[in-house]
């Protein structure tokens, strides 16, 4: 909840600062938001952005302002969901609204973001900047343990230069819009936070895997990491991350249980259901079951720490393959075993989503451990998908007669 | 290490099927999904270079469409074509970065391939759209990476002397296509044929596809249209007779709704996907090194058309405009595969481009795995209907 508040009111500072005539980035996921930090550019993150709207119910309407721009509303609507929601009247736009950014920065994953954020750019006021996306070659194993210091060996020299020369681009792009100059040691004393922060994650998450029954909500968990994830490279965030910890610690020792009759213990794979988050509980009194996984809190522990001298090279691995590490097989299907094993799961409900490749390995190396997966697909973000699904009915049925 | 890295070659003892070559002896064929393949670089390590090009039509197994989930239906062919044995005689594989489909294709050929699923080396080739310092590095670098694995499966290294044979060849190829495209431009050749041509240009060996090119253009020639007769929509007919039209959209693997269009009539002029106009064929370069070519073919790769999945959308409606000018297209027909999402985003900027040359549009959108005839029908009714307003007497 602190979170949450926390995120709430950050976001009208944004607000009051794009109104001062201040700068304010729109940046995806997984673009070098450190950079924005170390300048002072308030950043709002797509995805989190498009959760938001999201939770707020407006994700249809905003659909459909992109549908009446002649854009479609059928494609990747977690990138392109907050496009529509510049469009919506004041008073539907949740939390008054995402101003108008000065920057809009993204990389280029998959065949269209870079097109939607191009879309931003044609907006009076905004620029666009486009960063590579390479594959996932190499692909050695176990990238968890490699990624925090072998990095080099994690994702290649060659994929690590290229976007360590394009960080470098946006500084300079940046600086000459801003008239600022970015300060290496501010740059390194952020990524050090961030570390400090995934650090912290580290220990939530281990701690929840070996505790039983589990003692938080995963649907308390994800906003609890995700809204520090987005400021990332702040001592707040620190702090919250901490904070988390040790409130998880607390209920460990006091033995509390989200389910205290606990039978079953559950993991869900792919997005968060962010329009529908009760449907993490929903199945605890009639099952005991309870989901003690979300990618998350486990992604926060494991993907983004990255120890290094040059924090721009350090900055270049900790994005170059951050959704390599979720989403391409081995990689992906090797960490969600691993995780779904150190936290003893019973069953997995894998929601996949179409921009998403390998899912298939994911479902047949946790069914080679023995474990039942549930595959849905849907959009987690598109009421519209994820309400056709059946997703209730058809987790109560797998939990019924899988689990 | 990549997989490539550490994959087994099998080399020509393993079932490829050789070809004949200028000069180079028995040549294995590589197979290539996807369209950033410096092809001089290809030959001049002596293989062919061999577009698998998936089609527009067939059953897709419950097996690729599962290791895929929700793909591109083309792509899904694709893979398909491979893991049931299609293709097997090829010595090796490359897949390209240049859409999510094919990126995909590869991640699952990977883990297949180490898997003895595949019966031969699977490399990947990743070539960023967008030019520009560091990415003509990135892919220069994965230039040579290419020419390793070649290497890897003939036992030859390019050297001055191969890249300057190659270049040969290849642009001896090229120069058929430019023939190709000016007899298109006259009115002389069918946008059915001139793909045919594209598909041969891409899959053959320079010296076969010169050949199979020079048989095509002979035969429309002589009988234009004659030679693939196809079941048509009578009542679409009259309406396109002879408009020439320009494609975009999704790209097309084989000639099967050229032949719809053009049996009612209609011209295909030019196209700007990677089977037709958009396919690097017949582009050299002069090098003494190796390490130069791929140098200089990344510049080269920097500078091509814009590709509907990995360019900007304000990009490819310059390339749309200036394309349809050059082609005096009347109006342009768009269909989309479901599942392919980047050319829909770029009609949203073509719609009022295209509208502002007085250029008409007929357009399908998320097209089935199974509804190319549907689609097709509906673009003959979209142009039956535009004709009628703009063209017609």
């Amino acid at each position: 909840m602190a979170a949450t508040r926390h995120q709430k009111e950050w976001f009208q500072t944004v607000r009051q600062r794009a109104a001062a005539g201040e700068p304010i980035a729109l940046v995806n996921a997984d673009a070098p938001h450190e950079v924005f930090r170390a300048l002072d550019i308030p950043y709002v993150v797509t995805q989190w952005w498009s959760s938001i709207i999201a939770a707020k119910q407006a994700g249809p309407a905003s659909m459909e302002r992109l549908a009446a721009g002649g854009l479609p509303d059928f494609s990747l609507q977690y990138d392109a969901m907050p496009l529509g929601e510049q469009d919506l009247p004041d008073e539907d736009r949740p939390w008054d609204g995402l101003p108008a950014p000065r920057f809009a920065v993204a990389e280029r994953s998959g065949d269209v973001t870079a097109k939607i954020f191009e879309q931003w750019g044609n907006r009076p006021g905004t620029e666009t900047f486009l960063l590579s996306r390479t594959g996932a070659d190499p692909v050695p194993d176990r990238w968890w343990e490699l990624v925090p210091h072998q990095w080099e060996q994690a994702f290649g020299t060659e994929r690590l230069d290229l976007l360590q020369g394009e960080i470098q681009d946006l500084i300079a792009w940046l600086e000459e819009r801003t008239g600022r100059t970015l300060d290496y040691g501010r740059l390194a004393e952020i990524m050090a936070l961030g570390n400090q922060q995934a650090e912290w994650n580290r220990r939530t998450r281990d701690l929840i895997a070996t505790t039983r029954p589990t003692p938080v909500l995963v649907n308390d968990t994800m906003p609890a990491v995700m809204s520090p994830q987005w400021q990332r490279g702040t001592q707040w965030a620190v702090d919250a991350a901490r904070s988390l910890y040790e409130e998880t610690a607390e209920r460990v020792d006091q033995g509390i249980a989200v389910c205290p009759g606990e039978r079953k213990r559950l993991m869900w794979v792919g997005r968060g259901l962010w329009s529908d988050l009760g449907l993490y509980t929903r199945f605890q009194e009639e099952f005991g079951a309870v989901f003690v996984w979300s990618m998350y809190l486990a992604i926060a522990a494991d993907g983004y720490l990255r120890y290094g001298d040059d924090p721009v090279r350090a900055l270049a691995a900790r994005f170059v393959g951050i959704t390599d590490q979720l989403y391409v097989p081995p990689w992906s299907s090797q960490w969600y075993v691993k995780e779904a094993l150190t936290h003893g799961v019973d069953g997995v409900v894998h929601l996949v989503a179409d921009d998403t490749p390998g899912s298939g390995f994911i479902t047949e190396a946790l069914k080679a451990e023995g474990i039942p997966v549930l595959e849905i697909r849907a959009n987690n973000a598109d009421q519209r998908s994820s309400s056709a699904a059946r997703i209730p009915e058809r987790i109560a049925e797998f939990i019924r007669h899988r689990v | 290490m990549s997989t490539s890295e550490t994959a087994a070659v099998p080399g020509t003892a393993l079932g490829t099927a050789p070809v004949i070559g200028a000069g180079l002896g028995l040549e294995p064929r590589v197979g290539v999904v996807g369209a950033d393949v410096p092809r001089q670089i290809v030959l001049a390590c002596g293989a062919v270079p061999a577009r698998i090009l998936g089609s527009w039509t067939g059953a897709v197994s419950q097996e690729s469409t599962e290791l895929l989930g929700a793909t591109d239906a083309v792509a899904a062919r694709v893979l398909n074509e491979i893991l049931s044995g299609a293709h097997d005689e090829l010595a090796g594989l490359v897949v390209c970065n240049d859409s999510m489909a094919d990126l995909r294709v590869y991640y699952v050929l990977r883990i297949l391939a180490e898997r003895g699923r595949v019966p031969f080396p699977v490399h990947f080739l990743d070539a960023p759209r967008g030019g520009g310092d560091h990415r003509r590095r990135f892919v220069s670098h994965q230039y040579e990476r290419l020419a390793a694995f070649t290497s890897g499966i003939t036992g030859h290294q390019a050297d001055a002397t191969s890249l300057a044979g190659a270049a040969a060849r290849e642009a001896e190829l090229g120069a058929a296509l430019e023939a190709v495209r000016g007899r298109r431009r006259e009115g002389v050749l069918s946008g059915t044929t001139a793909l045919t041509a594209y598909r041969a240009a891409a899959q053959l060996s320079p010296e076969d596809a010169l050949e199979r090119i020079t048989d095509l253009v002979r035969s429309e020639t002589l009988d234009r249209g004659a030679s693939e007769p196809v079941e048509r929509d009578g009542s679409a007919e009259p309406a396109a007779a002879g408009v020439p039209v320009y494609v975009t959209g999704s790209s097309h693997p084989d000639a099967t709704v050229y032949t719809e269009l053009e049996a009612a009539g209609a011209i295909v002029v030019g196209e700007d996907h990677d089977a037709g106009d958009a396919a690097w064929i017949g582009d050299t370069v002069t090098a003494a090194t190796l390490a130069e070519a791929c140098a200089v073919l990344a510049a080269r790769h920097a500078a091509r058309p814009p590709a509907a999945a990995r360019s900007l959308s304000s990009e490819r409606t310059d390339h749309l405009l200036a394309e349809t000018e050059r082609c005096g297209a009347a109006g342009v027909v768009a269909l989309v595969r479901d599942l392919d999402d980047g050319p829909v985003w770029d009609l949203a900027d073509h719609r009022p481009a295209l509208a502002g040359r007085n250029l008409w549009l007929a357009e399908q959108l998320r097209v089935p795995a199974g509804g190319v005839q549907d689609a097709a029908a509906g673009i003959l009714h979209t142009l039956s209907q535009n004709v009628n307003r703009k063209d017609a007497p």
